[in-house]
């Protein structure tokens, strides 16, 4: 240990000009508004599905028992879709601020898991009942048509279906598992830090 | 508890805790900004269960680990910066060298040592870190011992 350096004295040298109180209440404001926007606009986008739908059901007056749980399911999937990408990840990523870092961390690393395994049920089940709906709906559609017509809406619903699936419904779960698993990996060695042991 | 108290108190307190994590002026003025804010919206609830000075640093402490989770997300000009600062002094070589030493150490031997260098009795670092006293006297030498000597190392350098 040296005896001629004063950590204290120089570390109180470290000032910044505090902004003005109404600043920071004006802040927290912004910050409010901007969360309470998000909601908004999730629920708006949520209610014009909703209403594109109905509007389909009333217009095209599907005959089929398919189109309708097709339909039904399509309107499921993007419903899923949308609560989880807007609500239901901040909801869960409210960590308590006021517990010791310890348990603070802990929190934090509990709720990335469960980030993570949100987001990834919840995309599989998105890609299935979408994939599903999609097929129920075209059944009406496609009797119609010749069979030419037929094999060719099928064989290209099929492969855009396949598509998504192996390519873009693997790829975004992989990209979102890498995000948070390396955030997890980071706050779990942060928390390692603390250890029992003082040797650590 | 009056918030405009709180604030007088304690920002300059805060900005170094937040200072000593990231070593970036601007980015810690951002990071006790939003401690502050979450003080204001927390303040309602607060029951005095610990002092108010402990409370304060637990939320500036997990605000500060909380950058583990948006280093790679949050550009810093989210919060963009309202005051000018020309005419704080700049810090002198010396002090930005301590604290350039801290922001080096491991995540949570910065808080610790920013604690400790700001006052906070060790029993209440034990209280807002999570680990027993005895643990934090011993880390609390250590990260002494690592500072000072990295601490040396680049003055030499210089």
């Amino acid at each position: 240990m040296s005896e001629n350096i004063d950590f204290k004295e120089l570390w109180n040298r470290g000032k910044a000009s505090a902004p003005d109180v109404s600043e920071i209440f004006a802040k927290a404001n912004r910050l409010t508004r901007k969360t309470r926007c998000k909601i908004w606009w999730s629920n708006i986008i949520l209610s014009i599905t909703i209403l594109l739908m109905i509007f389909i059901w009333w217009y095209y007056q599907p005959q089929l028992l398919t189109t309708k749980i097709g339909l039904i399911l399509i309107l499921i999937a993007i419903v899923i879709f949308l609560v989880t990408t807007n609500q239901l990840s901040p909801l869960l990523a409210k960590a308590d601020e006021e517990t010791d870092s310890r348990h603070f961390l802990e929190q934090v690393i509990r709720i990335k898991h469960k980030q993570e395994f949100l987001n990834k049920t919840m995309l599989t089940v998105y890609f299935i009942l979408l994939s599903i709906g999609i097929t129920l709906y075209f059944i009406e559609y496609a009797s119609r048509g010749s069979l030419l017509f037929q094999v060719l809406a099928y064989g290209i619903t099929f492969a855009w279906i396949i598509f998504n699936w192996i390519y873009i419904k693997t790829r975004t779960i992989k990209k979102q598992q890498k995000a948070i698993n390396d955030i997890i990996a980071r706050l779990e060695e942060v928390n390692g830090q603390f250890g029992d042991s003082p040797l650590n | 508890m009056v918030f405009e108290d709180i604030y007088r108190d304690y920002w300059n307190k805060v900005f170094r805790i937040c200072m000593g994590y990231v070593n970036d002026k601007d980015l810690a003025k951002d990071m006790a900004q939003e401690t502050f804010i979450l003080i204001w919206r927390k303040l309602p609830q607060f029951r005095n269960e610990s002092a108010v000075g402990t409370w304060i640093y637990r939320i500036a402490s997990n605000n500060c680990l909380r950058q583990i989770e948006r280093s790679n997300r949050m550009p810093k000009t989210e919060l963009p910066e309202q005051i000018e600062d020309t005419l704080e002094p700049d810090m002198e070589w010396q002090s930005r060298l301590l604290y350039k030493c801290i922001a080096e150490l491991p995540e949570t031997d910065r808080i610790i040592i920013s604690l400790e260098l700001e006052d906070v009795k060790q029993a209440e670092i034990a209280k807002i870190t999570g680990l027993s006293e005895s643990n934090v006297r011993v880390k609390i030498f250590r990260i002494k011992e690592k500072l000072t000597q990295k601490f040396k190392q680049y003055e030499r350098e210089y």
